[in-house]
């Protein structure tokens, strides 16, 4: 007893599949945002608080020689500095593992005059005068050039945000595309159902009354296709994870394509909204046709 | 309780199917409407229960002007107003019991509150055992006494009846009569519009009659 007022359309299924799909690439923009958010804090993270001083080969003379002899001045000047916690020049064979992504294993590598890269860590707190330093290791070594990577830092940071927002901006087009084809089909039912609208009106019923019975109709039908399509998302996001676990080698370059557990739980918040778009947008699709009658 | 004053009704550009209609239903009177099809009768049943506007004239109910009574107060003076459709109008995908229980369900009521009164009302009018039947399963007369079921469930204070019984054989047709008779005692006014003029025989009531769409004839039978 107390059965729904609304029956349950039998036409509804297109309608329920495209929600499941718009809800899909929802899910699927959401999570590409959570990756790019944490691809950005891991950057961030990684390059933050390092600083690399790169020698670059003398053109004339002893190059060799000249480069170690630099190296050991670069080094001496960084250890004196205050708030520098650890000094490493890289080894021949750590630079060479640096360019082999794109110049190869081949004989190539090793003709080529490499600089001298050395790597700094600054210590957690520590305010190191960047351009002060920068200018005392140019005046002792012409040929060193001082990286903070904050311009890359920059540019990875810009290139995450910017993905991110691209995604957001993917998500409102997905939310209203849903609201208007929520609203499309509620006023499609409202035809379907025109008689019986009629009636409710006629016995009395309060606009509230029949919008109730319209938009928990729509809220529970698109909440269901919704988390249909957002849990395909995320098995996608948890087969992504679970390749890379298995270890099958992630793209170059990208961030790793699986979400955290925590992060998949963020993908429930889509057949929510869907949900809420539903129930907000058939509400005022039937009162605004409501008020048309009498 | 209803007043009309010179009402006057027509559909679009229509010809007039309601002239100069004037009439009063006092609360508490029963009243049948009686006519040939097409005089007029269904679409007065309408401007009573403020189904339609009017295209002119004035028309009262329960003191209020429906010319200027504000667009809110409407459901509610429409919820004192129980109707029984011509054409039933019951909802296929509801249970007889949930077709009954609606006016209740509209006006705010609980299950808890009104599964008793609904199971009473559908026991006496013969349906005691088709309170889970959904109207396609049920016959014509069956129908027709769920319809007059939802419309007196909530104990309007006008009942309106468009050819209540219609479908049904005359045991069952003169038991409806009785119930409308006994919901107008306990104080319910009541409108039936029929053109079974045998219905009127043994009950105190005023007849109107419509001609063309004019009110020609006020008779009081006692």
């Amino acid at each position: 007893m107390n059965e729904a007022i609304l029956p349950r359309d039998k036409g509804a299924a297109p309608l329920d599949l495209m929600i499941a799909v718009m809800a899909f690439l929802a899910a699927l923009a959401l999570g590409a945002s959570l990756i790019a958010d944490r691809a950005a804090q891991n950057w961030q993270n990684g390059l933050a608080g390092k600083i690399t001083v790169q020698i670059l080969p003398p053109q004339r003379g002893d190059a060799g020689k000249t480069l170690g002899a630099e190296t050991q001045t670069v080094l001496g000047i960084l250890r004196s500095t205050a708030g520098i916690a650890r000094v490493n020049a890289l080894s021949q064979a750590e630079q060479v593992k640096l360019v082999q992504p794109w110049l190869g294993t081949g004989n190539l590598v090793s003709d080529l005059p490499l600089p001298q890269l050395v790597d700094a860590d600054i210590a957690p707190g520590s305010d190191v005068d960047l351009a002060a330093l920068s200018t005392r290791l140019k005046q002792a070594v012409p040929d060193a050039v001082l990286d903070d990577h904050s311009h890359w830092i920059g540019r990875l940071r810009d290139l995450a945000h910017t993905f991110m927002w691209s995604a957001y901006g993917v998500l409102i087009l997905i939310a209203v595309s849903m609201a208007a084809a929520v609203s499309f089909a509620t006023r499609a039912g409202l035809d379907t159902h025109h008689e019986m609208v009629a009636l409710l009106h006629q016995m009395g019923a309060q606009g509230g009354f029949i919008a109730r019975a319209f938009e928990w109709h729509y809220f529970r039908s698109t909440l269901v296709a919704a988390a249909a399509g957002a849990a395909f998302a995320a098995l996608l996001f948890m087969i992504a994870g679970g390749l890379q676990f298995a270890g099958v080698e992630a793209v170059p370059f990208l961030p790793p394509l699986g979400l955290k557990a925590q992060e998949l739980l963020w993908l429930s918040v889509v057949p929510a909204g869907a949900g809420a778009i539903a129930l907000v947008t058939a509400r005022l699709s039937v009162l605004a046709a409501l008020r048309s009658i009498y | 309780m209803v007043r009309f004053e010179n009402v006057g009704m027509r559909y679009g550009a229509g010809p007039e199917v309601l002239r100069d209609v004037t009439f009063v239903l006092e609360a508490g009177s029963f009243t049948f409407l009686t006519g040939l099809s097409g005089a007029g009768k269904t679409t007065l049943l309408k401007l009573i229960t403020v189904a339609e506007r009017p295209s002119r004239g004035l028309i009262t109910l329960f003191g209020h002007d429906l010319a200027t009574v504000r667009r809110k107060t409407l459901p509610a003076l429409r919820r004192r107003v129980g109707v029984v459709f011509q054409d039933f109008r019951l909802l296929d995908h509801l249970s007889a019991f949930d077709n009954v229980a609606l006016p209740l369900r509209i006006a705010g009521g609980q299950p808890a509150d009104y599964a008793l009164d609904v199971d009473e009302l559908l026991s006496w009018v013969g349906l005691g055992d088709r309170l889970g039947a959904k109207p396609p399963t049920l016959s014509g007369g069956e129908q027709q006494r769920v319809a007059i079921a939802r419309a007196v469930v909530a104990k309007p204070d006008l009942l309106i009846a468009d050819e209540p019984t219609g479908n049904v054989d005359a045991e069952i047709g003169a038991r409806l009569i009785r119930l409308f008779a006994e919901l107008n005692r306990l104080g319910t006014t009541v409108v039936i519009a029929t053109h079974d003029r045998s219905l009127m025989e043994n009950t105190r009531s005023r007849e109107m009659r419509l001609v063309d769409g004019r009110l020609v004839e006020l008779r009081v039978r006692t």
